[in-house]
């Protein structure tokens, strides 16, 4: 993964070396061969190609922006509604992601998930505590967040 | 029982060096822009306080393992060399100049003597600030 993208930086320095040009053009060339070149020998790592990995960054980005927007409409909607009809709660939520990285990254997308909020994380780092705007839709909101941001993550990790 | 501050550890990995580049970036910009050796050393000396906040001082300890009032001093040392330095040139104390060469990979770079003296800023800054928060934060 990581050292996929070291070889990939290492050719384009070496594209670099070779045109005697130091400038952004002749990196970005060299970076794209590199890219060919690995794609071509891709067999040859134990591991999937690092640019499948990088798609999943790019969907993990897009389900960010997407979830910050609605989360924003939804707040809005709440607080200009005439009668406030919200009942709070906390509620724990399993999670089978392992790593300080991967914990931290569905904390802040939970956080910003419309009505939910994350207060606390235990001990052994396998619960969550998230504060519900509603705590009545308590089982919609657990599936939705493991169907959709932990496999997100789990996508960029594994 | 100490709340499990993970979320916080982990940011502050990625941080501190965001925060320490720009910092280095805001002391060399000192020149002919905002900036400079004072609001250098203060941001770099943040970025160790907030390691310090997320973890412990044992591992600011660890991280930089010398004695901070022994960088202060450096600084300093450094600060009044540079001024000593004039008088090998005959002109009087503290007098700074500055002038263009011609650096590989970099081209036209104007190397001035005012940022030795601000290197020596740099670290009295840090040393001095550090030694404020190490002082305060083993008090039992």
């Amino acid at each position: 993964m990581a050292f996929q993208l070291l070889i990939n930086l290492t050719i384009s320095f070496v594209w670099m070396f070779l045109y005697n040009a130091w400038d952004l053009p002749t990196f970005i060339i060299g970076y794209v061969v590199g890219g060919l070149i690995l794609f071509v020998v891709r067999r040859f790592f134990h591991q999937p190609l690092y640019l499948i990995k990088v798609y999943a960054i790019i969907k993990l980005i897009l389900l960010f922006f997407k979830e910050l927007f609605l989360s924003n409409v939804t707040v809005v909607k709440h607080v200009l509604s005439p009668k406030l009809n919200i009942k709070p709660g906390i509620f724990a939520l399993e999670t089978d992601l392992k790593t300080d990285w991967e914990i931290t990254l569905l904390s802040s997308l939970i956080t910003l998930t419309p009505g939910t909020l994350v207060v606390d994380i235990s001990e052994d780092q396998r619960t969550l505590y998230i504060h519900a705007m509603n705590i009545e839709d308590i089982e919609v909101s657990i599936s939705a967040i493991k169907n959709s941001f932990e496999r997100a993550i789990m996508e960029v990790s594994q | 029982m100490r709340p499990n501050d993970v979320i916080l550890k982990t940011a502050t990995q990625l941080v501190t060096f965001i925060i320490i580049i720009f910092s280095i970036y805001v002391f060399l910009a000192g020149h002919h822009n905002p900036g400079g050796g004072f609001i250098g050393g203060l941001m770099t000396a943040a970025a160790f306080v907030l390691i310090g906040i997320a973890f412990d001082i044992k591992t600011i300890k660890r991280i930089l393992p010398f004695d901070f009032k022994i960088l202060t001093a450096t600084g300093l040392l450094i600060a009044v060399l540079t001024g000593i330095g004039s008088f090998v040139f005959d002109s009087p104390f503290l007098s700074h100049t500055y002038d263009y060469f011609y650096l590989p990979l970099l081209g036209k770079t104007e190397l001035a003597t005012a940022l030795l003296f601000d290197i020596g800023v740099y670290f009295v800054v840090i040393g001095v600030t550090l030694t404020i928060i190490y002082t305060i934060g083993e008090d039992n």
